[in-house]
């Protein structure tokens, strides 16, 4: 059986324009896609693989410059991307379907499913209008839907992330394109919903045959998802080949590269000699929005000096709210917070703060807690100016030592956040943590927006940080992986309230509570 | 936001106000003629080269008066301004701040009591009952322009309170000042001066609207207004006597609508995709 | 949703309410005895001591009752507003409430003809606009807009009065309301107030087209008209709102035209008593026009909530579609 190449793609060079100079984004990339096949375009942030998907549908913003490029499409067309007046409307839709990222801004809001189907069956003349219904209705089965009735006449904001990604498929689809491309379908769900979607987009793409070219920056799902995967590091391919061939012996140093960051989370780390004086009590905490919608019920758990804990669980349990309850930046309905025996929580004005700058927090949006018209060392000085500790002098001398510690050279130390990469953006809010010698660093989901090798890096900080200074770490993350790596203890919530709490190796290999058993199920592993 | 080059309304607006002020504030410069001082032989004199804008009723020097009331008009309205603006800021930062509170919720109420007053129609009832004057228009003003303001303050204050760069700095152990002054007010600024300039144009519209109906400034101050509650009964007869401060108020009101649209474009400009 | 619905009512009682009370409080605070504002200020003792004048203040004294205190007057002021009693014309004679009815379907006419311009053209060159963006054609448009919004309206009103009627004597110069000469008002309240809303429009569309859910529709290789529907609908949903702010510029303007045109309307007739100090007239006037205001607001925030789907359907959101 000859595999028929349904799509290739030859010499692509894009570039941005962005004030004033060219950014070169994509170097001459050149592949196929076979008939059926699901090729993985695997790559860090920045390295083209989203502005591939864009240029061949012709969705790049007018800032984008393609040098050189063709695109063929069997059986359909042969097109030089260079072309200023290119008939896209040809290629979209019924030969190449797009899935975003992000489902739920990807449909109108003012629309009803129904009418997102009949728009574009209609509008491509497929089939009669009355068999709008059941052709969308048969699709949305095949996507798992038990009602499909009802989703139909809902609207996009009436449904979850995952089942909104689901509807996109089913819409996608429905034009019965050549080939899928999926933008990073699932990075925006949680890990029950991403294992959902992925299952039911492999099972639908077998039945109705469709190629399709699957972006990712997660290794695993990759690994999971893909016949081939074409490994992309700043505009370049470093790698291409089956699936299995790559991860088991990588060619390229890049591959490699991503893989022992991926695979060093896999070894559980070894408890160490913990003190049992608890550092944090956590009492009764509760804490409520509004009447009816409660965040955290009854919680009660104890964090000791020099330990790492972590909380595991999916978006909307509440481990964010507890970080930043006991941080002090929200106020709590009724419980204790205790640090080293002395009450937290009724603590105002200047005594709250020089208690808790005992306790401090990185966050996940690295660039955004960090003001930008500052550079790195006024930063990592800040708390030191709040609170008035020392003079200039020792304030300056104590950032530069700390930044030097994180890792930011005496080049990097006088940028300002707009100028340095993600990465740099996190040790620097490190370092601004630590100024003030905490005892406890909280960090909420602070390595989950970085890329797979910058997250290992700044976990290894984390742990080398952690062994010179003695501070307890709480680590909230839904990644299972980095808890592996990083935590002695985990604690799993649910709604509110721990279901369970247990040293990493109980945790994660013999889950006592089913939510733990299926949090553990959707990891996936190499 | 994107620093490209300014956009050509920007630059213009800025030419136009800037060209105004120094004839304004130049005007013993620019004009030798005595704005009070009336030369009844020429009467309602169309535009000639002794008097650029010809004369009004009383043989006044239309193009001086236009440049000394100027004065009166710019200054006034720039400080009914200013004012309006600071308070709105304030209320809106403490609005924002406290949301929630019984303090924020009596002044969204006042809030709502003043939006149920068009500004004429509370002109018309202040003036009627305590005069006419310019002094009770920009009254007024103090009571009914702060709105938007607040508005704007409270609405970008209550998103921002949300945000990680002030959930860092509290953890960081900053106190409430220091977290209006570095997150808060940094985020503040540009919209608001963006509605100032426009807000400033329709102040200037406004009050010179009321004028011309006879509810302002009365003569014979040279007073945009006043002059043009001055040359109404004339108009049909002599319609240049309106034509300077008529000018002055479109140029004026157009270069800040110029400089509010160009500084609007130049830091939150759309991209998007051609179809 | 009935819930914010009823809400919504009683807010605005309620600020009917504070409203009356701020005008209330105005009024007596201005100089001068309360009953020489009610009859007008003679100046002439001789006036002053006939009979008939002591008896009407006598009248006037026991109406508006103000051995009584704030309270009470404000509550008896309250209940005569309610029963439309406004007071009587200091200048004709006559009851405001009369004189007030007499001339509100010229100012209606007025307004509804203007709002219909403003709609129409604020639509059409917002769409337009929009579509052209950064071309030529925008940017006229764009001109166009700051000019008309850079200009006052007694002056486009002037400058059209000129042109028409005395140059060109195409259109009548008199006091009358009639259909003829609706369209020279009518073309400049609406020339007046459209600026604001193409911008609007032109900004909404904009915004509306750099969304996600325009890109996937683009990716469906849906045709630029499909494309314009998915936008246009999201971004004319705020308009309703723009018409209310709209409203109150609206009276504004209106007083201004009616006075230049001599358009026999509520705006001509408030500013004339305004100069003739005719207070009743004024008071009622100002009760009237707030009331609106308020009400118009009203029915706009309700309009919004029943063509928003994500506000009709809030409690639905909580009741949801389970797991499917």
């Amino acid at each position: 059986m000859e595999d028929k190449t349904i799509l290739h793609l030859q010499d692509l060079c894009v570039s941005y324009v962005q004030t004033g100079h060219e950014v070169s984004v994509l170097k001459n990339i050149s592949f196929s896609l076979k008939e059926g096949e699901v090729l993985s375009l695997l790559g860090e942030s920045g390295s083209g693989k989203s502005t591939i998907a864009k240029t061949i549908t012709g969705l790049l913003p007018p800032s984008a410059r393609i040098q050189s490029g063709t695109l063929t499409v069997a059986g359909h067309l042969c097109v030089n991307l260079t072309q200023r007046a290119i008939l896209w409307n040809k290629i979209r839709g019924t030969v190449l379907g797009m899935v975003f990222q992000d489902a739920q801004l990807a449909l109108n809001p003012l629309f009803t499913i129904k009418e997102h189907f009949r728009e574009a069956l209609i509008t491509h003349k497929i089939g009669r209008a009355s068999d709008v219904l059941p052709t969308a209705a048969n699709l949305l089965k095949l996507l798992g839907f038990t009602e499909p009735g009802k989703v139909l006449s809902s609207y996009p904001f009436q449904l979850s992330g995952g089942m909104c990604q689901r509807v996109c498929i089913a819409l996608t689809l429905c034009l019965r394109p050549s080939v899928l491309i999926a933008d990073e379908p699932t990075s925006a769900l949680d890990a029950t919903s991403q294992k959902e979607v992925i299952s039911l987009l492999k099972n639908v793409q077998r039945e109705l045959g469709v190629a399709m070219l699957f972006i990712t920056h997660d290794i695993a799902v990759a690994n999971a998802v893909s016949n081939r995967v074409m490994v992309l590091n700043e505009g370049n391919i470093e790698e291409v080949g089956e699936t299995q061939d790559v991860f088991s012996r990588p060619a390229a140093e890049y591959t490699q590269k991503l893989l022992a960051a991926h695979s060093i989370r896999t070894t559980v780390s070894a408890p160490q000699g913990l003190d049992a004086k608890p550092v944090i009590d956590v009492v009764d905490l509760n804490k409520a929005y509004s009447k009816n919608n409660s965040v955290i019920k009854d919680l009660c758990f104890s964090i000791s000096e020099k330990e790492i804990i972590g909380v595991l669980g999916p978006s909307g349990c509440g481990k964010s709210t507890l970080a930043k309850c006991i941080a002090g930046i929200e106020p709590i309905n009724s419980g204790e917070i205790l640090y080293r025996g002395k009450n937290l929580v009724h603590l105002r004005g200047r005594m709250k703060r020089e208690l808790c700058r005992h306790i401090q927090m990185i966050f996940q949006d690295a660039r955004a807690s960090l003001n930008p018209r500052y550079t790195a060392i006024q930063l990592v000085q800040e708390p030191l100016n709040y609170l008035n500790i020392g003079n200039k002098k020792s304030r300056k001398n104590k950032a530069s030592t700390l930044l030097k510690q994180v890792g930011i050279d005496d080049a990097a130390k006088f940028r300002r956040p707009p100028q340095l990469s993600t990465g740099q953006c996190q040790r620097i809010a490190i370092a601004r943590a630590l100024t003030l010698d905490p005892k406890v660093l909280i960090c909420d989901e602070a390595v989950s927006a970085l890329d797979v090798c910058v997250q290992t890096q700044i976990l290894e900080l984390l742990v080398h940080l952690h062994m010179e200074y003695g501070f307890a770490i709480l680590m909230i993350s839904h990644d299972i992986r980095v808890l592996r790596y990083l935590c002695h203890r985990i604690a799993v919530m649910q709604c509110g309230a721990f279901c369970e709490i247990d040293s990493t190796d109980a945790v994660l290999s013999s889950g006592k509570s089913p939510h733990t058993k299926r949090l553990l199920e959707c990891v996936y592993e190499m | 936001m994107s620093k490209g080059k300014p956009p050509l309304n920007l630059i213009a607006g800025i030419v136009i106000i800037s060209v105004i002020c120094v004839l304004v504030m130049g005007a013993p410069v620019f004009t030798h003629y005595n704005p009070l001082e009336q030369y009844p032989e020429e009467r309602l004199s169309t535009l000639s080269k002794a008097h650029l804008l010809g004369t009004d009723r009383f043989g006044r020097d239309i193009f001086s008066r236009t440049l000394y009331g100027g004065r009166t008009t710019l200054a006034s309205s720039f400080l009914a301004l200013v004012c309006s603006l600071v308070l709105g800021l304030l209320i809106g930062l403490t609005t924002g701040m406290f949301s929630g509170t019984i303090f924020d919720i009596i002044v969204m109420r006042i809030v709502d009591v003043l939006m149920a007053f068009p500004f004429m129609v509370l002109a018309m009832i202040i003036t009627a009952l305590f005069g006419t004057s310019l002094m009770h228009l920009l009254f007024v003003v103090a009571i009914i322009w702060w709105v938007p303001f607040a508005r704007l303050t409270r609405s970008i204050v209550l998103q921002v309170k949300n945000e990680t760069s002030v959930a860092a700095a509290k953890v960081l152990g900053a106190n409430t000042r220091a977290i209006i002054f570095r997150e808060l007010l940094p985020k503040v600024i540009t919209p608001i001066l963006i509605l100032a300039t426009f807000e400033l144009g329709t102040l200037i519209l406004s009050i010179s609207a009321l004028s011309f109906l006879g509810l302002g400034a009365q003569p014979p101050n040279p007073e945009w207004g006043s002059m043009l509650a001055d040359g109404r009964a004339h108009f049909f007869q002599a319609p240049h006597v309106l034509l300077g401060p008529a000018l002055f108020i479109v140029l004026t009101v157009l270069g800040l609508n110029f400089m509010g649209e160009g500084l609007r474009d130049y830091l939150d400009p759309y991209e998007i995709i051609k179809l | 949703m009935c819930k914010t619905v009823f809400r919504r009512l009683i807010g605005a009682v309620v600020t009917l309410f504070c409203a009356t009370l701020v005008l209330f409080i105005i009024i007596r605070l201005a100089p001068g005895d309360p009953i020489e504002i009610m009859l007008g200020r003679p100046g002439d003792l001789a006036i002053k001591n006939t009979p008939a004048y002591e008896a009407r203040v006598a009248e006037l004294h026991a109406q508006l009752g103000l051995d009584q205190d704030m309270l009470t007057q404000y509550g008896q002021w309250l209940k005569r507003l309610v029963s439309l009693e406004l007071g009587t014309s200091i200048h004709t004679g006559r009851e405001v409430s009369i004189e007030i009815a007499e001339r509100i379907p010229a100012t209606l006419m007025l307004s509804l003809a203007a709002i219909l311009i403003q709609l129409v053209s604020g639509v059409v060159f917002g769409i337009v606009s929009a579509i052209r963006a950064g071309k030529i054609l925008d940017h006229v448009i764009r001109l166009f807009c700051v000019f008309f919004a850079s200009v006052p309206a007694f002056v486009i009103g002037l400058v059209l009065l000129m042109f028409f009627a005395v140059t060109y004597h195409i259109y009548e110069i008199s006091g009358d309301a009639n259909i003829y000469r609706l369209w020279l008002p009518a073309i400049t309240l609406g020339l007046v107030g459209a600026p604001q809303l193409i911008r609007m429009v032109r900004a909404n569309i904009l915004s509306e087209l750099g969304q996600t859910y325009i890109v996937s529709a683009i990716s469906r290789g849906l045709p630029k008209k499909q494309i314009m529907r998915h936008a246009l609908k999201n971004a004319m949903l705020p308009i309703v709102t723009m018409m209310a702010l709209s409203f109150t510029n609206l009276i504004a303007g209106s007083v201004v035209i009616e006075s230049i045109f001599s358009w026999p309307g509520i705006g001509n007739y408030a500013m004339n008593s305004v100069l003739l100090h005719d207070y009743p007239v004024i008071q009622g006037y100002a009760v009237i026009m707030v009331s609106v205001v308020i009400m118009a607001n009203l029915l706009v925030e309700l309009l919004y909530m029943l063509i928003d789907p994500r506000l009709r359907n809030r409690s639905r959101l909580e009741r949801g579609l389970e797991n499917e």
